[in-house]
């Protein structure tokens, strides 16, 4: 379980030598269930890269906290692991040593690295191209790597940052489905960042809307749709049409307030 | 890259002919026709003096080279890692990075004297900013997506060092070895031909006050090549270590 306080933050914003301070997050509160698959979606500049990082412990908060099993969060740590935007794969690593790389770093013997990585490699269908560099695969395969390297020490947390945001929108969706075929036979805790309100409501049993800087929670919608979702009835449910438009307006609203 | 060779073939070729054939006509001292600029060569070869004094002067460039590309790098880390030393020497290795070090050599004969240790400063002076800048450069454009990603798998300070930064910074740091073997072999020549006249430096200042155009151009061309064997070297080297690079290069 994950408990989000009362979490701020703050930036300093240096243009042309004069400094002032931006604020990214004010007084954000919700939590995560466990094994939930909980979205959040915002405008962009409301926080929720911002947010998902303190989640990871990458940046501290200002001030209030974020709890993880009772614990509270001061630094990255085991069970948690992020898939990022850009898939930040290293490029003069082979497909088969990015994966390992996560292993590395947990100190995991080499021939145990090596065994566990082939096996997620596999499972994402990347086994043929384990010698490969990253910049040989497409997007949507370097991201299924990037997939591959966070799953491959075992977190009970998964944290996405619009981890299918730079992929075409045909790639987009494949790896939506693989991604809740994994997620429904793993069960983890996923909190998944998007800007994409179809992705948002597909994919999600939550969804968590924020306003624009400085980002608060507006709204937190239950997502009602039965499981297994297939990609194709899920969107012609009037319930889905109707959540996204709700979605829509809710966003459409926390940015008029804004503005 | 084949077709490249070719090109590169028949340049070498139709310069050669029209040397040689402008040498024959003009019939003068100052442009020695190509077979006599060979056949002169042939003579230092046989000599042996041709060997004697380029072993001297490439001892020179090794050494000076090599400290030069420890030094640099290791600079170059601490520059890029570290703010404080970064501001601390900027200033002078930029000022240096430019500079005629040439301007220095009286200095370094006044603290190293007329031996190699002078010799092998120069070539290190020559070298040594290009490859610090160049290190530099390649700690400060690492990505900073990738140091967040290590360290979000528990990398520490080591490890983001020797498994992000130092392999991310890897292709700067060679592109500044290559330029600074380009910039030592300048060092050496110059060295040996305005402190002390030893090697080859020594050859061009005698075949050059002498008129001896023909040993003089062999001298020249003999420079010309060490100069494009070494890069070569650097080249060979740099593949090794980065070819992950060259691939996209080739794509």
């Amino acid at each position: 379980m994950v408990e989000i306080h009362g979490v701020a933050k703050s930036f300093q914003k240096t243009v042309k030598q004069s400094t002032s301070e931006v604020r990214a997050l004010a007084d954000v509160n919700f939590s995560v269930r466990e094994n939930e698959f909980l979205s959040i979606i915002g405008p962009s500049g409301c926080g929720k890269t911002t947010l998902l990082k303190m989640i990871d412990g990458l940046i501290p908060c200002d001030s209030g906290e974020i709890v993880i099993n009772g614990k509270k969060v001061s630094a990255p740590g085991p069970d948690r692991a992020v898939v990022f935007q850009t898939f930040a794969l290293l490029p003069w690593r082979t497909v088969l040593a990015n994966v390992e790389f996560s292993l590395e770093l947990r100190q995991i013997p080499k021939a145990e690295r090596t065994q566990t990585a082939r096996n997620y490699l596999k499972r994402f269908g990347l086994e043929e191209f384990e010698n490969h560099y990253p910049h040989e695969l497409s997007g949507g395969m370097q991201q299924r790597a990037g997939l591959a390297r966070a799953l491959a020490v075992n977190p009970m947390i998964l944290l996405m940052d619009e981890p299918f945001g730079s992929v075409d929108a045909q790639t987009r969706q494949l790896l939506q489905e693989e991604l809740l075929e994994l997620w429904q036979r793993e069960r983890k805790t996923v909190i998944f960042i998007t800007h994409s309100m179809d992705e948002a409501v597909y994919l999600s049993d939550r969804v968590v809307v924020m306003t624009p800087r400085p980002g608060r929670v507006a709204e937190i919608l239950d997502v009602p749709l039965a499981r297994p979702r297939s990609a194709d009835e899920v969107r012609r449910d009037p319930k889905f049409v109707e959540l996204t438009n709700y979605i829509w307006n809710t966003l459409k609203k926390a940015m008029e307030n804004h503005a | 890259m084949k077709s490249g060779l070719g090109i590169n073939l028949a340049s070498i070729l139709s310069l050669a002919l029209i040397w040689e054939v402008a040498g024959r006509l003009l019939d003068t001292i100052l442009i020695p026709p190509l077979s006599k600029i060979g056949g002169a060569w042939l003579r230092l070869l046989v000599s042996g003096k041709l060997l004697a004094n380029l072993a001297m002067s490439l001892g020179t460039l090794a050494v000076g080279f090599f400290l030069a590309v420890i030094f640099g790098v290791l600079v170059g880390l601490l520059m890029g890692r570290f703010r404080a030393v970064e501001h601390f020497l900027d200033l002078y290795i930029n000022a240096l990075m430019s500079a005629p070090m040439t301007a220095f050599i009286p200095v370094l004969i006044m603290w190293f004297g007329l031996g190699v240790e002078s010799r092998i400063a120069v070539v290190f002076l020559f070298s040594f900013f290009v490859i610090v800048i160049n290190t530099l450069t390649g700690v400060k454009q690492v990505d900073r997506v990738l140091l967040e990603m290590a360290r979000s798998f528990g990398a520490g300070e080591r490890e983001n060092f020797f498994k992000i930064i130092l392999p991310a910074a890897l292709p700067a740091i060679m592109a500044g070895v290559r330029l600074g073997m380009g910039r030592a072999v300048k060092g050496m020549v110059t060295a040996e031909m305005l402190l002390t006249l030893t090697g080859i430096g020594a050859m061009i200042m005698q075949y050059g006050s002498a008129f001896a155009t023909d040993s003089l151009f062999a001298v020249i061309l003999t420079i010309l090549v060490v100069a494009m064997l070494t890069m070569k070297l650097v080249q060979i080297i740099d593949r090794r270590l980065t070819g992950w690079k060259v691939e996209i290069a080739i794509e």
